[in-house]
């Protein structure tokens, strides 16, 4: 037998399809793989670096810690201390009240280093910004 | 007295001789001669001729002498065709010698490897238009690929009393590169094409080239298992080489151990082309449909080559599709050559070795495709 009929009965066409499919395939995968050998390589070889960037990113904690130290530095009272100075004293205000008015009462009472203290207060979140210049005072943290 | 000598007479090569002999003998002479004088291929061409001059000298047969009779030197020394031994070792030489920083630095020239290997199943269909036996047809096909060592290899699983034909068109075509590669070349690429010049290509980590072979091995091999015997060595040859570790052992799987296989492969397979079982209409048609293979193989990584340009910003240089085929490192040369005859500072070797690698890698998972479709 020759010609086409020898092909199809002997499944010539799927053989030749099939067959060209798989090297294809696996060579494109091959390539696929060795191109992304180096950059594997890469980021194993950099891996401390990586995770130093995240390690970086993540705390918020350090930030803390490392404004603590400023504060105590300049003998400024802990977060507990200073809500527990300031709290009366917002509460005299009516809510909103405006920072310099804090300020003001601060200075009455002769509470030591007020302009710090309320930026204390503010980065702990303990003062809340309305937006529109005013504060309130956040009774969740302040307490 | 004279009996006696008339008897002597009748067994001499001279008295059993026939025109088929002497044909054989100046195929085997033409050999040599190619590859002495010409430096074709001569690896390959001197032990093949050799032993094609061997292989066709008659002789009284029952004595114990040919390749083809049980218990013969020849016959022990052929087993290593027989059973695919020779082709695994010479593979694992070429993994020994083989540095694959270039295929590894564009990896996307690795697709012209595997565009080469179409000609192989062009062909496959071709055999069987022709009229040959499915296993016949693939035998006949991997010639395409243009490795002798994949050819044999598959000849001797598929249709071991094609072994010698098979084996001297494959590494024919491999040795006539120069002669066969050029005209399909030029024919398929413009001027302007074969003038475009490829960059250097990054420098490749030890580390790359040794993650390599064994993400090659596994790759490829769990994709063609049938592959092993020919794969698992070329890559343990290539980790050998790049561990650094067993100079020694890859110092002699590149120099005497493929050596002694390509020997005793080139030397044995000339002599299995023994005239009675050689010259036959099939033989023809092997040769036939040999040459159709390999310039199809050689046509269609350049076609492809083209086909990539339309998509990539970086173009490439066409003519290195021709150098997918796995004759390794005739091809590449030859590309690198007709690139230097176009301008003679674009050079495309390092490039075309890529290609060949990734050839030599696609023929091997062709042979195990085909294989396995007949296991």
């Amino acid at each position: 037998m020759i010609g086409i009929e020898n092909i199809t009965n002997n499944n010539g066409w799927a053989m030749a399809a099939v067959g060209a499919t798989i090297v294809f395939s696996g060579l494109v995968i091959l390539s696929f793989v060795i191109s992304q050998i180096h950059k594997i390589l890469q980021l194993w070889e950099d891996r401390e670096n990586l995770l130093n960037r995240f390690k970086k990113k993540a705390p918020a904690e350090d930030v803390e810690e490392f404004d603590t130290l400023i504060y105590e530095a300049r003998h400024l009272p802990k977060l507990d201390d200073l809500i527990r100075d300031y709290r009366p004293l917002a509460e005299k205000l009516q809510e909103p009240f405006k920072l310099s008015e804090l300020f003001e009462i601060a200075n009455q009472a002769d509470i030591p280093h007020p302009h710090l203290s309320i930026q204390r207060l503010q980065e702990a979140e303990v003062l809340v910004a309305e937006g529109d210049g005013t504060f309130t005072w956040n009774k969740l943290k302040g307490e | 007295m004279f009996d006696l000598f008339l008897q002597f007479l009748s067994n001499t090569g001279y008295y059993l001789a026939d025109y088929r002999h002497y044909l054989m003998i100046v195929v085997g002479s033409t050999f040599l001669y190619l590859g002495t004088a010409k430096k074709y291929e001569p690896l390959l061409l001197i032990p093949i001729g050799f032993g094609i001059l061997v292989g066709n000298i008659p002789f009284f047969k029952g004595f114990g002498i040919g390749i083809y009779e049980p218990n013969s030197v020849l016959h022990y020394l052929y087993f290593g065709v027989r059973t695919g031994v020779y082709p695994s070792i010479v593979f694992m030489g070429l993994g020994a010698m083989t540095d694959f920083s270039s295929l590894l630095a564009q990896p996307k020239l690795m697709l012209l490897g595997a565009a080469a290997q179409m000609g192989i199943y062009f062909t496959l269909l071709g055999a069987l238009f022709f009229g040959f036996a499915p296993k016949e047809a693939a035998s006949i096909a991997i010639i395409g690929g243009a490795d002798g060592p994949t050819s044999i290899f598959l000849t001797a699983k598929l249709a071991p009393h094609l072994i010698g034909p098979i084996a001297i068109a494959a590494y024919s075509y491999m040795a006539l590169i120069p002669v066969i590669q050029p005209p399909i070349m030029r024919l398929l690429t413009t001027k302007k094409e074969r003038l475009i010049k490829m960059p250097p290509s990054r420098k490749v980590s030890k580390k790359e080239l040794l993650i390599f072979p064994v993400a090659g091995v596994l790759l490829c091999c769990f994709l063609a298992p049938t592959a092993l015997p020919l794969l698992g060595m070329l890559f343990l040859g290539n980790f050998l080489k790049e561990c650094g570790v067993v100079n020694r052992l890859a110092n002699t799987a590149q120099s005497a151990i493929v050596d002694t296989a390509t020997i005793f492969l080139g030397f044995t397979v000339g002599c299995s082309t023994q005239a009675d079982v050689f010259l036959t209409p099939k033989s023809l048609g092997i040769f036939f449909l040999g040459a159709v293979a390999f310039s199809i193989a050689t046509a269609s990584g350049v076609i492809f080559a083209r086909i990539m340009n339309l998509f990539l910003k970086k173009k490439i240089n066409p003519l290195l599709g021709a150098a997918g085929v796995s004759a390794v490192p005739g091809s590449a040369r030859e590309v690198h050559l007709m690139g230097l005859k176009e301008d003679p500072t674009n050079f495309l070797l390092m490039h075309g070795m890529a290609c060949n690698s990734s050839g030599v890698i696609g023929s091997a998972i062709c042979a195990g495709i085909l294989w396995s479709f007949f296991v």
